[in-house]
């Protein structure tokens, strides 16, 4: 059965159980006029998502049981931290650590009578009317996924790791949906990956909603380094209010086709976003990267930063917006997205977009796609350096740069490590 | 030449002028200095007209009559050149076409025919000289990818070919090594007639060794609380502007 | 209204100055669009049957095609039954000179400041002039015939040089390639032809000038220019319209076919009508221009685009060469109600092609002005470059400005740059101005001189002062 009408039948068995009925049964009205989006969608040309959505696949999986020692190599060891651990979509407290005083954290499902006060308040809040079919997806069947509130004032002591797992005999179909909410003043920083721990296929359709208030500081981290059975459409939505400070970074390494869609909406005034990414991929790969910022108000800044290292036949995709509206005088957006192919069955489709309303501003993107700078080959073969090594080294250093934002150690040490070993690059020294 | 009264000036609601009273007459150099934030350069764009500035009270009168009304063309069309500290780049602009445009909007307000051609290219050419501008530069966009100096440069070139009655150099000197900054004091000297006057605005001592002034003024919070001739300057080389401040604070009291 | 907006209102010829009509009788044919339309249309221009079966399945491909909407642009769609397809100034007799024209159409070519003898004997620009829906004046022909060049109305070419015109009419633009296109292929009634033969350089300016007069027609004029191997031609275009209050339509098809080694420059000065402030009337100017890049060839595309009230418009290169060059500028002004949809498509194909563009745009009043790119580098286009620039200047926070470009790269060896910005004048630049003198009016003047210089640069003299005069801004450079 097509995955769409799969979905609508599942809907419909299940309908009784759920929260938010209005609201899922509208969005699954959505989904059946719309259905999932084609090449012929503009904002789907470079992906074609048609073989995937024909294919079998679950809705329902049948392991229910992993162990921390599976769990262990896709986590930070070294660094103290907060654990939430998922597997198929339910919540593992065993192997999690979310025991904190001033914040709260668990699952949407868990949460007490007081939290479940704000979820209502802030479920969907961040999304559009009129989603996408995934969004409608995911809004009419998802169910489970992490729930974060950091009331005002309240700087989360550590960083918190999120693992979305999967393990399943059968292809499996899952969806996650996490909420965020950092009140006034209050400050965290969140990992997050999605990790298949069998040899069957998965599709995940992720969405993620953040909530950042006044003066609050959030940094969150997207490790995409799953296997190439594994495909994802990750939705994350953030609303920014006035003097806040948002980034969301992305890292993708593996997975078969990983869609991310990402969007920023400015909603208060001196607000900044930061958005970067590295793409490193190769055999039979597709990251597409859709992003957004959607500048309602005066005074706000963007930071977009991507780079992309494509090999073999990968196939990578950038889609940057900006969008200015007619009151969002003095804004700074600022994009810059930079790719190298590394072989010509590589590809990169390109698209920087800005939409400007607003006469007082100063936008601007840049692309570039190329090669590595021969000046600088030459000069590390002067000194010695194989060819072969110094383009590794290049590369190394082209990407690398990206990392220098990140502000947890452990994270960049082993970001930087996925990235040399993929490029090939012996780390002389201790990082 | 210029005679200004009780000048109070400011941004919004910060006033950052407090009552200035100088004149200055033809043949004169004026030095005003003073500490970081004194308002040296509010003065400067008061008195060129920029519109940000709202002048709460006091006048500036410009060879006997009033121009507080005027926009910062009609100003520039009297004969005052302001020298900018950060000289401004337009792209796509030919530093030649907007000497032209410049020198011949201001004869179309005194009535004039434009300047023939043949003659603008000969006093470009001439000031060229006269400051050692290499060739080539005329064709440059107008302060785009210019170097510190260069800018400063351009902004004494522009001097020279506009020959205003009223010169007043924004921190000229700063961003000049010393070589720039002889030639451009030496420009300076040789611009200078018993017609036409100048007002330096400086942080430091320094360009007064090439630029004698025959008067110096120590800004300081918004007031000229010290005027003298060039010794005065000497003074504050050597010891700083703290004892005037501590003098200042001391009649406050 | 603020200085800003006077000085707009000038750069951008609020006051319409072409906006006369020409009283002339003319031969027209009803309203409306059918089978039989298409062969009146063939059989008044006595054209062989390879043509009209040509345009007969054209018409049949138009049918079932939709008129597109992708573009960031929005208008009450024509209704293509409510339009003349065929309007002919009246000639009792075909022209053997130019001193036979009607007094009344001398009288249109002076307003349009275009006096054929002065420019016959001051710059010595061949000019063809295209009223509605034919080729009333060609100019220079005899000379240029000498040279080989053959210069004549498309209807003409048809007639006298079946063969160069068989073989290259459609092969650039086929005829279902989009909606306006086949339509045009349908109902074409003439346009320029032209042919530069091997090694020969062009020694003239070649110009047509375009003009719509007769009220309800619908402009289709089709432009053919090939430059055989080693050959140079530097081509220009002008359009202007009459104001009226209903839209009128423009759907021309212009191709470029530059043979090895050859080199085509190709201008366009675009004044149709633009409506009035509320967007009442003006034209659509809905246009197909695409050229094809033999080995080392090039094709330069220039265009100042000031009028129309919706315009679409994309010239592009096929760089199928090795070696093979193709260029874009392009100053886009838009003001009022004016939408302007434009940019360009750079196909590389061949090895070692490169590709330039440089977009300016201007948008100010509520006028909405895009830049739509596509930079595609095939997998077999070896060592290709492009460079992209792409700049917005906004005046006034009633008006939007977007960009859009699409790079698609295949091809490892390729070396691609984009950069785009948005900004407004500066009041810094402007204060800066008048200390120097300069009033508002003059500094903005100069400001978007120099923002739209690398593009101004690229027009021949002739056209650039025209540029400028439209861009209300006194030609820079004359000193130094």
């Amino acid at each position: 059965m097509h995955l769409k009408e799969k979905l609508i039948s599942a809907f419909d068995q299940s309908l009784d159980q759920l929260s938010f009925q209005q609201r899922r049964k509208e969005s699954m009205e959505r989904l059946k006029q719309d259905g999932f989006p084609t090449i012929r969608n503009e904002e789907w040309k470079y992906t074609n998502l048609q073989p995937l959505l024909k294919k079998e696949f679950e809705l329902q999986a049948s392991i229910s049981s992993i162990t921390l020692e599976e769990i262990n190599e896709y986590i930070l060891k070294d660094t103290d931290t907060y654990l939430m651990v998922f597997l198929n979509g339910v919540f593992q407290p065993n192997l999690s650590s979310i025991s904190c005083q001033k914040a709260h954290i668990s699952t949407i499902k868990n949460a007490n009578e007081e939290q479940q006060k704000i979820i209502e308040k802030y479920w969907g809040s961040c999304l559009p009317k009129k989603g996408d079919a995934f969004v409608s997806a995911n809004n009419g069947l998802a169910q489970e996924g992490a729930f974060v509130y950091l009331p005002k004032s309240v700087v989360l002591d550590k960083p918190l790791q999120i693992v979305y797992a999967t393990k399943n005999d059968n292809a499996l179909f899952t969806q996650t949906r996490s909420l965020v909410v950092v009140e006034e003043n209050a400050q965290v920083q969140i990992t997050e990956r999605h990790q298949n721990f069998s040899d069957s296929e998965v599709f995940t359709n992720a969405v993620t909603e953040i909530v950042v208030k006044q003066n609050a500081i959030v940094d969150f981290y997207k490790i995409q380094n799953d296997n190439f059975k594994c495909s994802i459409v990750d939705n994350t939505w953030v609303n920014q209010a006035n003097n806040c400070n948002c980034t969301v970074d992305t890292f993708s390494f593996g997975g078969k086709m990983v869609r991310n869609n990402l969007t920023f909406s400015m909603l208060g005034e001196h607000s900044e976003s930061n958005m970067r990414g590295i793409t490193l991929i190769g055999k039979d790969q597709l990251v597409d990267h859709h992003t957004l910022v959607d500048h309602l108000v005066p005074n706000c800044l963007s930071n977009e930063l991507y780079k992309g290292i494509y090999d073999h036949n990968a196939k990578g995709v950038f889609n940057g917006k900006v969008m200015v509206h007619p009151d969002a005088q003095k804004t700074n957006a600022f994009q810059s997205n930079n790719n190298l192919l590394l072989t010509d069955d590589a590809s990169i489709d390109t698209k920087p977009q800005l939409e400007i309303y607003a006469d007082d501003v100063a936008c601007s993107h840049g692309c570039t796609i190329g090669q590595l700078d021969d000046e600088a080959l030459f000069y590390l073969r002067a000194r010695g350096i194989p060819k072969k090594e110094a383009q590794a080294m290049l590369m190394y250093a082209f990407a690398n740069d990206v990392l220098n934002n990140i502000k947890i150690e452990e994270l960049k040490k082993k970001l930087n490590l996925i990235i040399a070993e993929k490029i090939g690059v012996e780390l002389a020294i201790e990082l | 030449m210029l005679k200004i009264k009780g000048l109070k000036a400011g941004v919004e609601d910060n006033n950052i002028l407090k009552g200035i009273d100088l004149q200055v007459n033809k043949g004169e150099i004026h030095a005003i200095m003073g500490p970081n934030g004194s308002g040296k350069s509010t003065l400067s764009s008061v008195i060129a007209g920029k519109e940000e500035y709202e002048v709460e009270g006091g006048s500036i009168e410009f060879d006997g009559t009033s121009i507080m009304d005027l926009s910062p063309e009609e100003r520039a069309h009297l004969g005052i050149f302001l020298s900018f500290q950060y000289p401004v780049e337009i792209p796509g602009v030919s530093v030649s076409n907007f000497i032209k445009t410049s020198i011949n909007e201001t004869r179309k307000a005194k009535g004039l025919e434009p300047m023939p051609a043949g003659e603008l290219l000969k006093l470009m050419r001439e000031k060229m000289e006269l400051l050692d501008i290499k060739k080539g530069f005329l064709s440059r966009s107008l302060n785009q990818g210019f170097s510190g100096g260069e800018k400063k440069r351009n902004e004494i070139f522009q001097l020279a070919t506009l020959a205003p009655k009223l010169a007043i150099l924004d921190e000229t000197d700063s961003g000049l090594d010393i070589d720039a900054l002889k030639i451009v004091a030496n420009g300076i000297n040789k611009l200078r007639t018993p017609e036409n006057a100048t007002i330096v605005i400086t942080h430091y001592q320094r360009l007064l060794d090439y630029i004698v002034p025959d008067f110096v003024h120590v800004l300081y919070n918004g007031r000229i609380v010290k005027s003298g001739t060039k010794e005065l300057a000497f003074e504050l080389e050597a010891k700083g502007y703290d004892w005037i401040i501590k003098e200042v604070e001391e009649q406050c009291i | 209204m603020t200085e800003e907006d006077k000085i707009l209102k000038e750069v951008t010829g609020a006051e319409y100055k072409y906006g006369f009509t020409t009283d002339i009788e003319s031969d027209k044919i009803p309203k409306g669009l059918s089978e039989d339309v298409v062969r009146l249309i063939s059989a008044k221009k006595n054209e062989p049957e390879w043509l009209l079966e040509r345009r007969l399945k054209a018409f049949e491909v138009w049918k079932k095609m939709d008129e597109p909407d992708w573009a960031n642009v929005s208008y009450k769609k024509p209704d293509y039954q409510d339009i003349i397809y065929y309007a002919a100034p009246k000639q009792k007799k075909k022209l053997e000179s130019l001193d036979d024209l009607d007094p009344e159409m001398r009288k249109t070519f002076e307003k349009l400041g275009i006096s054929l003898n002065e420019q016959k004997r001051l710059a010595g620009v061949a000019v063809d002039f295209v009223m509605d829906s034919v080729s009333v004046a060609t100019s220079f022909k005899d000379k240029l015939l000498e040279l080989g060049i053959i210069f004549c109305s498309i209807s003409d070419a048809v007639i006298e040089y079946p063969d160069l015109v068989k073989k290259y009419l459609g092969s650039v633009v086929p005829t279902g390639d989009n909606f306006f296109s086949a339509l045009n292929s349908a109902v074409f009634t003439d346009g320029s032809f032209c042919y530069i033969p091997k090694g020969v350089r062009c020694p003239m300016e070649l110009s047509t000038y375009f003009r719509i007069n007769e009220a309800g027609t619908g402009q289709f004029e089709r432009t053919l220019l090939v430059a055989d191997q080693g050959s140079y031609v530097s081509y220009l275009e002008g359009c202007t319209a009459p104001m009226r209050d209903e839209n009128q339509l423009h759907a021309a098809v212009v191709e470029l076919i530059a043979l090895d080694d050859a080199e085509i420059k190709y201008s366009t000065v675009q004044n149709w009508y633009p409506g009035n402030e509320e967007g009442i009337g003006g034209v659509f100017n809905f246009v197909t221009k695409r050229g094809i890049c033999h080995d080392r060839a090039k094709i330069s595309w220039t265009q100042v685009e000031t009028g129309s009230a919706v315009t679409w418009k994309y010239p592009s290169c096929i760089l199928k060469g090795d070696d093979s060059v193709g260029e874009f500028y392009s100053v886009a002004v838009t003001n009022n109600l004016q939408q302007a949809d434009t940019g360009t498509k750079m196909i590389h194909i061949g090895k070692n092609s490169k590709s330039t563009i440089i977009s300016k745009g201007i948008c100010a009043g509520k006028s909405e002005g895009s830049y739509r790119g596509l930079v595609k580098i095939m997998k077999s286009a070896e060592n290709a470059r492009n460079f992209s620039q792409c700049d917005s200047l906004l005046m006034g926070d009633k008006c939007g400005s977007h960009t859009f470009p699409y790079i698609e790269v295949k091809n490892k060896s390729a070396k691609v740059e984009h950069e785009a910005t948005t900004s407004k004048i500066g009041e810094d630049q402007i204060f800066y101005c008048n200390q120097r003198g300069i009033g508002t009016e003059e500094a903005i003047a100069l400001i978007v001189n120099g923002y739209c210089k690398d593009v101004l640069n690229q027009l021949p003299m002739e056209f650039a002062v025209e540029a400028q005069k439209l861009l209300a801004i006194s030609l820079e450079g004359s000193v130094g």
